[in-house]
């Protein structure tokens, strides 16, 4: 456990040091505010936009809080997990290829202690950013439409974080057996990219998929009640990201490319 | 004895690296592992030090039950990579936490290691500023940390100018005196001046372990250069003890003579007997180098 901490608390400092604490928290908070503040000023923007008609008149219905705060979900599906797999994608393959890890690993440390505080050190850098980034368009969607109950917000966000949790688990283990940071990050955005297409495509077979829980989370945020599935979806995403962990220490300790 | 090292072998998909060595390391001794490049020196070093598992073959450490003996070495890579934002402190304060060191205990200690490869004086700066011989340093000052019962270096200077070779070089000597010192080097000459014992490795096999006195003692044949006034022709044909002539001029020779430095005298006064004038009559020098050859030709 010590040798976790200490390796985690590196983990923290390297990411202080190289800015990623700063850019994906800021990131991710623009992605968030900008949904409530366009739908805001859809109309003036449709306005300001010009080729209408001489006397045509749109009305669009002002959204609720809850279906802004769905929006924002649905972009974080997108830039969102883009973004966390650009951070993410480096952390293995970097240490492999400048050396920096060989005098780690002849220290007492486990491939399991190693992977374990990267996978550790991305989570919490990730749920972060993605936690103020959401309470940060909350707090603007209250402002501009009508609020949403905190405790709903806080369910919608645990439900999200563990697709978060997959993407790091899934990215982590392709820079175990990739070298390039190309591969890593082409294969990751392939593997969750194509999970999401194929769920949207045969949502009937798909109940168990990980990408249906941004889905779960915009429902419970409208005050529906959860979808039968969702203790599937839930459990199964689980069951997941242990496999991929468990085979990114299989894979680390492989390869020893040290 | 330290360290035993029994059939140890690893293959790789399309070849093997090392095939199947064994030897031993007694405790204080300093050994060289010599070689040509692609040897299996570094897949060797890697397997002691636990960074590669072996194909098969085993490596016992004392009387060490326990698998991981990574806290008992320190190791020394050939290329050091540090990060490079961290500073000598905190880097050499991250690897003493790894290695389980009591704080009060590593602080001394990252001051003493520091002291020794004379980095005090930069110990609060980037290493991503550092030379390649500063780096060097520092991946000693880090192998120190521990203690370790035995030392791994791999190259340890064969990336470094002339100055920095020969501070590393005399730190090694230093280290001598107080622990059991494995390095690799590919430079006979540097062996020569740190070690007493050596161990010869080409295509992943052991061409030689023993002291270096007993490679001087079993490979050189001591070579005799006579100058003289006359031409020799062939009156030298039939001297005794000489395993091969070789002229260099009309006048002069050079005579290879077996069984080491013993005949000199004997072989002087066979030449005079044979009617020839001796304007000089010289030892050349032994040379380990060529022994080297010749092992490595085996």
């Amino acid at each position: 456990m010590r040798t976790l901490y200490v390796l985690w608390k590196k983990e923290m400092m390297e990411s202080g040091k190289n800015g990623k604490w700063i850019w994906l928290p800021i990131v991710f908070m623009i992605i968030g505010i900008t949904q409530p503040i366009t739908s805001y000023y859809m109309p003036e923007i449709i306005e300001h936009a010009g080729n209408l008609p001489e006397g045509a008149t749109i009305s669009i219905p002002t959204p609720t809080g809850s279906e802004v705060l769905a929006g924002t979900l649905s972009q974080y599906g997108t830039i969102g997990t883009l973004l966390i797999v650009l951070a993410t994608m480096g952390v293995i393959s970097n240490e492999k290829s400048n050396g920096t890890v060989t005098l780690v690993m002849v220290r007492p440390v486990s491939a399991l202690q190693y992977v374990s505080s990267k996978w550790l050190g991305q989570l919490i850098i990730a749920i972060l950013s993605l936690f103020a980034s959401y309470f940060l368009t909350w707090y603007y969607t209250n402002l501009l439409f009508s609020s949403v109950d905190w405790l709903i917000v806080l369910q919608s966000f645990l439900i999200y974080s563990l697709w978060v949790v997959l993407i790091v688990s899934f990215t982590i283990l392709m820079g175990t057996i990739f070298k390039g940071n190309g591969a890593i990050a082409g294969f990751s955005i392939l593997f969750l990219g194509a999970l999401s297409l194929v769920t949207n495509l045969l949502p009937k077979f798909m109940k168990w998929s990980p990408a249906n829980l941004s889905e779960h989370a915009a429902i419970l945020l409208m005050g529906q009640p959860a979808q039968d599935h969702l203790l599937l979806t839930l459990s199964f995403t689980i069951i997941l990201c242990i496999i991929f962990f468990g085979l990114a220490v299989f894979s680390f300790k492989r390869t020893e490319q040290y | 004895m330290l360290l035993q090292v029994n059939e140890l072998e690893k293959k790789y998909k399309s070849h093997i690296a090392v095939k199947k060595i064994s030897f031993q390391i007694e405790k204080g001794q300093c050994i060289a592992l010599l070689g040509p490049n692609g040897a299996g020196k570094t897949t060797t070093l890697q397997m002691l030090a636990g960074l590669l598992t072996p194909s098969s073959g085993s490596i016992q450490f004392k009387q060490l039950n326990e698998k991981d003996y990574r806290s008992k070495i320190g190791f020394l890579p050939q290329h050091p990579s540090f990060f490079n934002w961290m500073s000598p402190v905190q880097f050499l304060q991250f690897s003493g936490e790894l290695s389980h060191i009591p704080k009060q205990q590593l602080k001394e200690k990252i001051n003493e290691v520091l002291q020794f490869v004379s980095l005090s004086a930069v110990k609060k700066k980037r290493i991503g500023g550092f030379s390649g011989g500063m780096k060097q340093r520092l991946g000693l000052a880090q192998a120190l940390l521990n203690d370790p019962e035995l030392l791994i270096l791999d190259e340890p200077v064969s990336a470094l100018d002339p100055a920095g070779r020969r501070d590393v070089l005399s730190l090694i000597t230093k280290l001598k005196e107080k622990t059991t010192i494995l390095f690799s080097t590919h430079v006979l000459h540097d062996a020569e001046q740190v070690c007493d014992k050596v161990i010869m490795l080409k295509d992943g096999e052991i061409k030689w372990d023993n002291t270096l006195e007993a490679l001087r003692k079993a490979f050189i044949t001591s070579a005799l250069k006579v100058h003289t006034e006359e031409p020799i022709g062939d009156k030298l044909s039939d001297l005794p003890h000489v395993e091969k002539l070789e002229f260099v001029t009309d006048s002069s020779m050079i005579l290879f003579v077996s069984e080491g430095n013993s005949h000199s005298n004997e072989l002087l006064s066979a030449i005079m007997e044979k009617g020839l004038t001796i304007k000089r009559f010289e030892k050349l020098q032994d040379s380990l180098e060529d022994a080297y050859m010749k092992v490595m030709e085996q």
